[in-house]
């Protein structure tokens, strides 16, 4: 009998464990996470509309009805990327998210300084790169520097009425996430090398 | 025999106790790093990489997509100020006005964030559209029945979710802090 409970205090103390295990790896093993969920509407590297959250279905996340969303799977294993948009006159945000779904990097409208989205997300090392032979054309854009390998950008633009929603969703159709680091940004004036 | 016997009753004990706890602690609502102000609570850690680890796992089974801090905060309500549970059945008094946002929306949704089919194809009141009393503050009427100014709609008798998204707020770099939320009052049941 007194082994009997010194055996289950054990187990009790390797349930601890397990506890953590598997709370770490909830993560890794998920398949509902906002990777795999936005990985299902079209190919990587491009940017696809975020369904509507209307009455009568079920919203892939937890997202704002008054927003029109696009996002898009990117790697970095390439070299950096570049996204590029022309987004109507209203509130829009930008948010990238590592793998996991972590929020790394975020800004807005206002805090962009501008109504067009121009950024470029590089590792530290192709960041390095860039700063040795910097490219005119991207004078004007903003450029990160991230430790990821994968993750995803998400464009929240406001709807202000619904008859704003179709220009806002072809903004957002139109937005590039493979654009050419080289190609001239908006009013920069400056050709690429 | 002996041995064996309480080797597997310990690995038993070890994985439901494990298992069992993993899964019921994810289960339940987000339970770390809220911040509530009066019926309003927020998770401004959630989806930042410094999150805990049971915030992360509970971000990847539900799959959100969270507000960083360069876009805003989100604050949910599922009761209302005396801690009662907002329910479909009742009608509610919002009022007050929003903490400093350049840009705000409010959206009524059951308790899976699906949004009410209603007949005046409403879900929500963003800043731009609601009428304002002359101090600024605003009313609002969630209802199941047509309400004079801003009626929010709701149909069925489940349970509601009050979201509160602030856009562009210096919460996000600031804290919370003293932020006053919007009044949920009861008015009366069916």
């Amino acid at each position: 009998m007194k082994h009997l409970l010194l055996f289950g205090l054990g187990g009790l103390l390797l349930g601890g464990v397990i506890h953590i295990a598997a709370i770490l790896l909830v993560p890794d093993f998920a398949t509902r996470d906002a990777w795999t969920s936005l990985g299902r509407l079209g190919p990587d590297g491009a940017f696809h509309l975020l369904p509507a959250n209307a009455p009568g279905t079920k919203p892939l996340t937890d997202l704002d009805p008054a927003m029109a969303h696009a996002a898009c799977r990117f790697t970095l294993e390439e070299g950096p990327i570049r996204i590029r948009a022309t987004m109507p006159e209203e509130f829009w945000s930008l948010a990238v998210f590592d793998r996991r779904g972590s929020n790394v990097y975020s800004l807005n409208d206002r805090t962009a300084e501008r109504s067009d989205i121009d950024l470029v997300i590089a590792t530290p090392l192709q960041m390095a790169k860039l700063r040795e032979n910097p490219l005119a054309a991207l004078d004007r854009a903003i450029v990160i520097e991230l430790p990821l390998e994968r993750g995803f950008v998400l464009i929240r633009a406001f709807v202000a009425n619904p008859t704003l929603a179709p220009a806002t969703e072809a903004a957002l159709g139109a937005a590039d996430c493979q654009a050419s680091l080289t190609a001239p940004g908006n009013g920069s004036g400056t050709t690429g090398p | 025999m002996r041995l064996l016997i309480n080797l597997l009753v310990a690995i038993a004990i070890a994985l439901i106790v494990g298992l069992g706890s993993a899964w019921l602690v994810l289960d339940r609502e987000r339970i770390f790093g809220a911040v509530t102000r009066g019926a309003w609570t927020a998770w401004p850690e959630l989806g930042s990489p410094n999150a805990d680890p049971y915030s992360r796992a509970e971000l990847a089974r539900s799959g959100a997509l969270p507000l960083g801090d360069g876009e805003g905060i989100a604050f949910i309500a599922d009761t209302d100020d005396s801690g009662a549970a907002l329910t479909a059945r009742c009608s509610y008094l919002i009022s007050g006005q929003t903490p400093a946002a350049r840009l705000w929306t409010l959206t009524v949704t059951d308790k899976n964030g699906s949004l009410f089919e209603t007949p005046a194809h409403r879900s929500g009141f963003h800043a731009r559209e609601i009428l304002r009393r002359e101090d600024g503050s605003f009313v609002i009427a969630l209802a199941g029945d047509p309400q004079s100014g801003n009626w929010l709609p709701v149909t069925g008798s489940g349970p509601l979710r009050l979201t509160l998204r602030l856009y562009d707020t210096p919460l996000t770099s600031s804290g919370i802090g003293e932020a006053t939320l919007p009044a949920i009052a009861r008015r009366s049941c069916r």
